[in-house]
């Protein structure tokens, strides 16, 4: 039998306390944060440290200022599924949070570090297998009740932000910047799937993210 | 190096966005650390695409930040335990924030967990006490068949000694000093080879020992000693060549040069013709 309910003092009743202390300050904990505000501003620099620090009012602080921004990114890449895009984006809050050590302030900026957290966590779900069948699930159920409606709706929500700029591109450009940045595929399996050489694949996608960058302006 | 070319050969977007290479992204690094304007260029991209991803946020639904910082309150009070003393909060009566759902679905979640954990912890206290009887169990089955092993070689070989037709057999049978000893000699006379089988010799106490004498033309030659532990287990003695008969006494521990006679336990004759 576990031990459980024995002495105080025997090695069973510690291991007992280190399970249910986290609890009591989970309870606690999620007082306090509903309790206590977050009033604090602070530099990016100052920033970085408190998040190194594991400081919660900071972690606050940053959902605050970053998350409407991840969240339209997350939704350029999860288009047709509201529910799954937020809880991408409180994965990716969480992987930050898990994460914050390895960020090296000289490879970029915090934001360029989670925005592609946010991209890499919203791919990763689009090709997991739970999503993939919940896809087809959906995709049913819409023919059913939706009909034809399906299409046009999709189109809408398509048409926000990097996705509008990226009509711009010529087709045979738009197409590899699709590929790559929002489903997340290898330069090799694009020359695979596109049947051009890697080379083309690769210069292409510099060429467009260039032109890209003129619109993003 | 010609920096602008490099800049504008798209690398920093590529970067930027996650889509380079591997060994692209190491170049890229450091060139980063030796030539500045090339750095500039990248910090200038990368401010560009925090504005425009600011330009274009989506309002999340408001229960992701709850969740998150429950998660993350929940996750660094597990981390530093017994360091961070708890802060009490005191509560006010009809608090609206505490009657609101969240407070309600968090304080519901915490007892699925409390029962959640206590669950776990018992599946893996009651797993860890099965693992370790099996692991017992295992050790004391092994060290069976490992006893098993060398018993049934030993069976193996008695069993060949005894077929052998050019083996003897001498019957040993107790002298007047100890009527119950017995014990069966196998002599090989062709290979010279002796094996005793223990049938039935009393346990001596730890400073003794049996030893085996063959008879040669009324000399006694020493054929080694025993214990009697190995009961029934057939035992490889010193080899002779020639017999008249075999006689164990007890002696001090490893043995003597020459047997104590009134100690005599047991003695064969060979009937035999040679």
């Amino acid at each position: 039998m576990a031990s459980w309910y024995t002495d105080p003092g025997s090695p069973g009743s510690r291991d007992c306390e280190l399970v249910l202390v986290p609890l009591f300050s989970l309870l606690s904990a999620s007082i306090y944060q509903q309790t206590l505000g977050t009033t604090t501003t602070y530099s990016e620099q100052d920033l970085i440290v408190a998040l190194k620090e594991r400081n919660n009012n900071a972690f606050s602080y940053l959902y605050d200022n970053y998350a409407n921004a991840l969240y339209g990114i997350i939704k350029q890449i999860i288009t047709d599924n509201h529910e799954l895009a937020s809880d991408v984006l409180q994965e990716v809050f969480i992987n930050i949070w898990r994460k914050i050590e390895t960020y090296d302030q000289t490879k970029g900026r915090l934001f360029t570090w989670m925005l592609n957290i946010a991209r890499n966590a919203s791919i990763d779900t689009l090709r997991s297998k739970s999503y993939q069948n919940s896809q087809k699930n959906q995709e049913l159920a819409d023919n059913v009740y939706k009909g034809t409606n399906n299409q046009t709706t999709r189109l809408n929500v398509d048409n926000i932000g990097l996705k509008k700029v990226l009509e711009k591109l010529k087709p045979e450009h738009r197409i590899l910047v699709e590929l790559a940045y929002f489903k997340g595929f290898t330069h090799e399996e694009i020359a695979e799937l596109e049947g051009i050489p890697l080379g083309t694949v690769k210069t292409r996608i510099r060429n467009a993210l260039l032109q890209l960058r003129e619109y993003l302006k | 190096m010609n920096v602008q070319e490099y800049i504008s050969s798209g690398i920093i977007e590529s970067y930027v966005l996650g889509l380079a290479s591997e060994p692209e992204r190491a170049e890229f690094e450091q060139k980063c650390a030796q030539y500045p304007e090339l750095l500039a260029a990248r910090r200038a991209f990368e401010k560009e695409l925090e504005q425009f991803a600011s330009d274009h946020a989506v309002p999340p639904p408001v229960g992701v930040k709850v969740r998150f910082l429950e998660a993350i309150g929940d996750q660094s009070s597990r981390d530093r335990s017994s360091s961070n003393q708890p802060k009490i909060i005191p509560l006010e009566k009809g608090s609206v924030r505490m009657h609101s759902g969240w407070s309600r679905f968090t304080a519901a979640a915490s007892v699925i967990l409390l029962l959640g954990f206590a669950w776990m912890a018992y599946q893996f206290y009651s797993l860890k006490g099965t693992n370790e009887e099996l692991a017992s169990t295992n050790a004391y089955l092994r060290a069976k068949a490992t006893t098993s092993d060398s018993i049934l070689n030993q069976i193996i070989v008695e069993q060949k000694v005894v077929s052998d037709p050019n083996t003897t057999v001498v019957n040993m049978v107790g002298t007047q000093v100890a009527p119950r000893s017995s014990a069966n000699i196998y002599w090989d006379s062709t290979s010279s080879n002796v094996f005793l089988v223990v049938k039935n010799m009393p346990k001596l106490p730890s400073e003794q020992q049996y030893q085996l004498w063959a008879l040669i033309d009324g000399k006694p030659k020493d054929l080694g000693v025993f214990d009697a532990t190995n009961d029934k287990v057939i035992l490889k003695m010193k080899n002779t060549l020639k017999a008249q008969a075999f006689a164990i006494t007890i002696e001090q521990k490893g043995g003597s040069p020459s047997p104590t006679l009134q100690k005599m336990q047991s003695l064969g004759k060979i009937t035999q013709i040679q």
